[in-house]
């Protein structure tokens, strides 16, 4: 509504977020658990003095800074710029009520960035107290850049009391911190035990070396899926209501949800039964498999939290197409068009005749001709759903969704969206804008699918 | 019809600060950043030109400056970080739209750093003979790496450029949108200032690496011999001299041909003028130490022509923002808003900023201590 909504075919704007957000939780993570991992080994191995598993973390370290440093750090601020672009009016309004937690959260990036640097760079070099140390303020900046963070996005999912007390903390230590925080450190232990499996499958062939990395890496695995199992039940437990009852009517979001215990209980098993007690499971196709399934369940659970906020990207703060409730009503009254800075300025500048004293006035657009009512149905269509659906094919097309439906169907779910699904916001225009609406959907709805013996009488 | 309508309205929170602080942040990260920026922006073009074509500590320095460019990357990537979070907080009203309308470019810009880092990482492994199978394609990667700074740096431009280019954003919306929702295919390309201010900052960006290469002479090249120590001077100055011709060229075309006479009287009139003036001359001001350097090398002077480069970002930083707030003046008055004081958050940030900095001192000053056992225990003979 304040800003112009970025229209990408097919898969629609907020998907390309969530695209870079799985893939920078995915090395994220690891950059979280994994300097907790480097730090507390690398003190193992100067205090047992083992030359060998030293030589090789110094190996892992290498793989780690490559990997976190450069691409965490990059997709990092990927999601800054995709946020900002795909969701312009929540991003405002977390950076107006978060900017010092993210100013904090970079100082505290910024010493994760310096000490990988020189926790790598100067191995050997640093005398080992020193060196461990160094490793310590790594892994400690790192986790308090996740719980930081974790207090940003947990607010969009459950603000708490935020909407009646406007301020940082009520904000930040929000129902879903703890939860999330929880479940996140879970999530990057795991992982961590992952990825070094990986690595160490592919570059470690003593045995010895190869069962003592099996059996130590398996520890941080088996916290984290108790971690992940305890963040996630009191993640469920601290849902709004309708995020409750999003995940349980979607059949899709069940599935997924099993899936992501399934899969987090799976690699404890096997991580205990295996690696932790009977070392000499590490190979490369072993390793594969696990960080694919660690793979999996992470972005699963990251897809269910984005999923579960509708109709709100931040619930109770912003709508997810872009509009404040608070903005609602009046926009019900004066029109979507009216209301929108872009909208109004393309109804000024192409539809000059239904403009009325600098407003648009919503009776006249039902006088425009059927093809301009059409077009203005579109610009409707643009701002007020794309945000979740594609027009036709794609992400959550409408077109397939409302395949056969009667002109009377429609008309009756763009007038009240929020009684067909409770996860819609409620349509925000005047009765005209919802007639253009309508009119355009007519134009894109497919017949109903011929050729299936029902026994029904149409 | 006014452009301004196409400005949303200010956000119901206020600014968690005053507008003074904010800016204050936006330009001292954006000085900051600009360091490194610079220094990947033509230091990696400059670099892959000296290995192919200069000689002997020309391209000693090439090799050193790739060695450390994942380093400045990352200190770039990361001080990049806080110009742009506080120029969400007081100028998201133009910014926002101006990078939705151009989206895809501007997200580009992600990849693009993706590729582009991993690019310098394959050349720095083919320079230290470690880049194993991947060997024929390190000199690729780093001309890659070259190419898509310089894209980079040309869509930065576009994306600001574009934000105080209000009164452009209408036909750029016009003809790049469905049904009143931009594609985000747009660049900023009818701007007249776009192309000068871009060539005009890879100008400075140059005169940065020259100055560079005497600091990193003079601070970090200790177990460099002699004779590369007295020959930076002579090639920091073949550097700077195509960087000074390309800024006062570039720095010209912007003041007297693309900017607005009003843009250009502002800038003119009263404290304003010297700032300009300074601004305009600061990149040359480091030139008479790099001479002095000719002459005979000294470490101090040296580090006194990095500051007063130093200096000459900062000037150049300051004046670009009076100029941003000028031209985004008839739309939207930025040190207007309202202001919802955050008191206990702001004091946590700066309590926490002063102890991360002596975190980050401490352990400067291990590597340092590292750095300086090491120089006094290699033998004379291994020193280049």
């Amino acid at each position: 509504m304040h800003y112009p909504w970025w229209h990408v075919p097919f898969i629609t704007a907020p998907m390309l977020i969530a695209a870079i957000a799985v893939v920078h939780v995915l090395v994220s993570h690891y950059a979280v658990g994994g300097g907790l991992f480097l730090a507390i080994e690398t003190r193992h191995a100067y205090r047992s003095a083992n030359r060998d598993y030293l030589a090789y973390l110094k190996q892992h370290a290498w793989f780690f800074v490559l990997l976190t440093v450069a691409f965490g750090a990059i997709t990092g601020v990927g999601i800054w710029w995709v946020i900002g672009l795909a969701s312009p009016l929540a991003t405002e309004m977390l950076i107006h009520i978060f900017v010092f937690g993210w100013a904090m959260e970079y100082v505290f990036f910024f010493l994760e960035i310096a000490s990988a640097f020189i926790f790598f760079y100067y191995w050997d070099r640093l005398a080992p107290k020193i060196h461990t140390a160094i490793g310590f303020i790594y892994a400690g900046a790192a986790w308090l850049s996740l719980v930081l963070i974790t207090g940003i996005t947990s607010f969009m999912l459950n603000p708490g009391s935020w909407p009646q007390h406007p301020s940082f903390w009520v904000g930040f230590f929000n129902p879903q911190l703890v939860p999330q925080v929880l479940a996140r450190t879970g999530g990057a232990l795991l992982l961590t035990s992952l990825y070094v499996y990986l690595h160490a499958s592919f570059k470690v062939k003593e045995p010895r070396l190869r069962n003592l990395i099996e059996m130590r890496s398996a520890r941080p695995a088996l916290l984290g899926a108790v971690l992940i199992v305890a963040g996630g039940m009191s993640w469920l437990t601290f849902l709004p209501e309708s995020a409750r009852s999003a995940l349980l009517a979607a059949t899709t979001l069940n599935v997924l949800m099993l899936l992501i215990f399934a899969l987090t209980a799976i690699v404890f098993i096997v991580f205990y039964i295996g690696p932790y007690r009977n070392p000499g499971w590490l190979s490369p196709g072993f390793s594969i498999l696990f960080l694919l399934f660690g793979l999996a369940a992470v972005a699963t659970g990251e897809f269910v939290r984005e999923a579960v906020r509708k109709p709100f990207v931040c619930y109770n703060v912003v709508l997810c197409n872009q509009v404040l409730p608070s903005e609602a009503s009046a926009l019900q009254q004066r029109g979507y068009l009216n209301g929108g800075t872009w909208t109004h300025a393309w109804v000024a500048r192409n539809y000059p005749q239904v403009m009325r004293g600098g407003e648009v006035d919503a009776p006249a657009l039902l006088t425009l001709s059927p093809e301009d009512r059409r077009s203005l149905g579109e610009v409707l269509f643009m701002y007020h759903c794309n945000d979740c659906h594609a027009p036709t094919i794609g992400y959550s097309g409408l077109a397939p969704m409302i395949r056969g439906w009667t002109p009377e169907m429609i008309d009756e779910s763009v007038k009240r969206p929020e009684q067909l699904r409770f996860f819609m916001p409620p349509w925000m225009g005047t009765p005209q804008e919802a007639e253009l609406l309508a009119a355009y959907l007519r134009t894109v709805v497919p017949p109903y699918p011929g050729g299936m013996q029902t026994g029904s009488a149409q | 019809m006014e452009p301004s309508p196409l400005i949303g309205p200010a956000s119901t929170l206020g600014y968690p600060a005053p507008y003074w602080f904010l800016l204050g942040f936006k330009v001292l990260g954006f000085i900051l950043h600009s360091v490194p920026m610079s220094l990947w922006l033509a230091g990696t073009i400059a670099a892959m030109l000296l290995n192919r074509y200069g000689h002997g500590h020309a391209r000693r320095f090439a090799s050193r400056l790739m060695q450390q460019m994942p380093l400045i990357i990352a200190a770039g990537v990361n001080l990049g970080i806080v110009p742009l979070l506080f120029t969400q907080v007081a100028y998201y009203r133009v910014f926002y739209p101006a990078t939705i309308l151009m989206a895809w470019p501007w997200l580009s810009i992600i990849v693009m750093l993706a590729v582009a880092y991993y690019g310098v990482y394959l050349h720095v492994l083919g320079l230290r003979g470690q880049a194993g199978w991947l060997k024929p394609y390190t000199g690729a990667a780093g001309w890659l790496a070259a190419l898509l700074f310089i894209l980079i740096g040309f869509f930065f431009t576009n994306g600001f450029s574009l934000m105080t280019n209000v009164g452009a954003w209408r036909d750029i919306w016009q003809h790049t949108s469905i049904a009143a929702a931009p594609l985000g295919t747009a660049l900023n390309s009818g701007d007249p200032t776009l192309l000068p201010r871009f060539l005009m900052f890879l100008g400075l960006a140059l005169t940065t690496l020259g100055a560079y290469a005497l600091l990193d002479a003079a601070v970090f090249a200790g177990r460099e011999s002699p004779e590369y120590h007295r020959a930076m001077p002579l090639l920091a100055l073949k550097i700077r001299i195509p960087g000074l011709l390309l800024f006062a060229l570039c720095g010209t075309w912007y003041f007297f041909g693309a900017l607005p006479q009003a843009t250009r009287d502002y800038m003119f009139s009263t404290w304003h003028a010297p700032l300009t003036v300074l601004t305009a001359l600061s990149p040359g001001l480091a030139c008479p130490f790099v001479l002095l350097l000719i002459r005979r090398f000294s470490r101090a002077l040296c580090v006194l022509a990095a500051v007063v480069q130093f200096a000459a970002i900062a000037l150049n930083a300051v004046s670009r923002q009076i100029v941003q707030n000028f031209e985004l003046k008839p739309y939207l008055d930025v040190a207007a808003e309202r202001v919802n004081m955050q008191w206990s958050p702001l004091i946590l940030f700066l309590l926490l900023f002063v102890a991360g900095l002596g975190v980050l001192i401490w352990m400067i000053v291990q590597v340092a201590a590292v750095q300086r056992r090491e120089l006094k225990h290699q033998p004379a003979g291994k020193k280049h």
